[in-house]
């Protein structure tokens, strides 16, 4: 079974961590983490093998927001899902990173593992499957029971 | 909200500083699990063996600028809810803490004190660790600082109001 492909994006290695250490419980799928520090250093680590983006707003160089509409600009991108993590809480905020950045979730930071299962629950099937990318597949079985999630 | 010229108040607005401590009790509940208590507006903080997280929520017009000051053993006991496990004081990951917490705190007010008509955005947070660290504040400016106590420990946070430069 492929590991999925996530690129996660945080100038704070200890939210990155978090991120990843949050999917790893969640058991959605086994995923293989590409780390980037900010928007300059993740877009020149994206590639089309990317099938998930989780991503800071606020960073240096080159904002999330920023990064992700540079990504939306390439071709065959919009399939990907960009989930936008951040601590910026208003809702002109989450609006420009729905609208303007092409983001497809936004999650505030400090998330739950609840929070961030919501923001994926639209790329979770009826089965509780993950399902990603052009290629679609089911990655690994979710037992939604025996974490109580709703 | 504020007046044009800062000049013509000497104190944060209370409306303004209720919503930080709003802020700061969201912040570190959804952290530790418990509020933090205001216990006080101190004159000044005694030297400190900690980190200090500095972050600003500005607009052109204005500037808040705030200083997040943390004890060495209130940092340790909140690393160990907010990554799970002690992180060491002398680590670089400490700092990283401190400037995610001051980042994740700005959010926070910057999202409240919107509801009074302070529209800004967040700075990018440092964070200075140290032993005998001692917080000043310009005179000048309308500045506060609170002390809060929380069952990880004490910190203080020092604001700062002034007008944003224009270059």
């Amino acid at each position: 079974m492929s590991k999925i492909k996530a690129l996660v994006v945080d100038d704070s290695k200890i939210m990155r961590s978090a991120v990843k250490r949050t999917l790893d419980q969640l058991m959605l799928a086994e995923f293989e983490y590409i780390e980037a520090m900010d928007g300059e250093d993740a877009l020149e680590k994206f590639s089309h093998e990317i099938e998930i983006i989780f991503v800071d707003w606020n960073m240096p160089k080159m904002t999330g927001v920023e990064f992700s509409k540079e990504v939306r600009k390439m071709e065959n991108t919009s399939h990907i899902p960009i989930i936008m993590v951040t601590a910026e809480k208003s809702m002109g905020k989450v609006d420009t990173a729905l609208n303007e950045g092409g983001a497809n979730a936004y999650v505030t930071k400090p998330f739950t593992a609840d929070q961030l299962y919501t923001a994926l629950s639209k790329y979770i099937d009826d089965n509780g499957n993950f399902k990603l990318g052009a290629g679609g597949g089911q990655k690994k079985s979710f037992f939604k029971d025996m974490l109580n999630l709703k | 909200m504020l007046p044009q010229r800062l000049s013509e108040i000497s104190e944060i607005p209370d409306l303004m500083l209720d919503k930080v401590v709003l802020s700061v009790q969201n912040t570190f509940a959804s952290i530790s699990g418990d509020a933090p208590e205001l216990v006080e507006q101190v004159n000044s903080l005694q030297p400190m063996n900690g980190i200090i997280g500095n972050i600003a929520v500005f607009n052109p017009e204005h500037t808040l600028s705030m200083m997040l000051a943390v004890p060495k053993e209130t940092a340790v006991s909140i690393s160990v809810k907010f990554v799970g496990f002690e992180l060491e004081f002398e680590s670089d990951d400490i700092g990283d803490l401190i400037g995610e917490i001051s980042n994740i705190l700005a959010g926070e007010v910057a999202m409240n004190i919107e509801t009074i008509g302070f529209r800004g955005q967040s700075s990018l947070p440092t964070a200075t660790r140290g032993s005998d660290l001692r917080l000043f504040l310009p005179n000048k400016p309308p500045s506060a600082r609170l002390r809060f106590v929380t069952s990880d420990g004490e910190f203080w946070l020092y604001l700062a109001l002034y007008e944003s430069q224009r270059y």
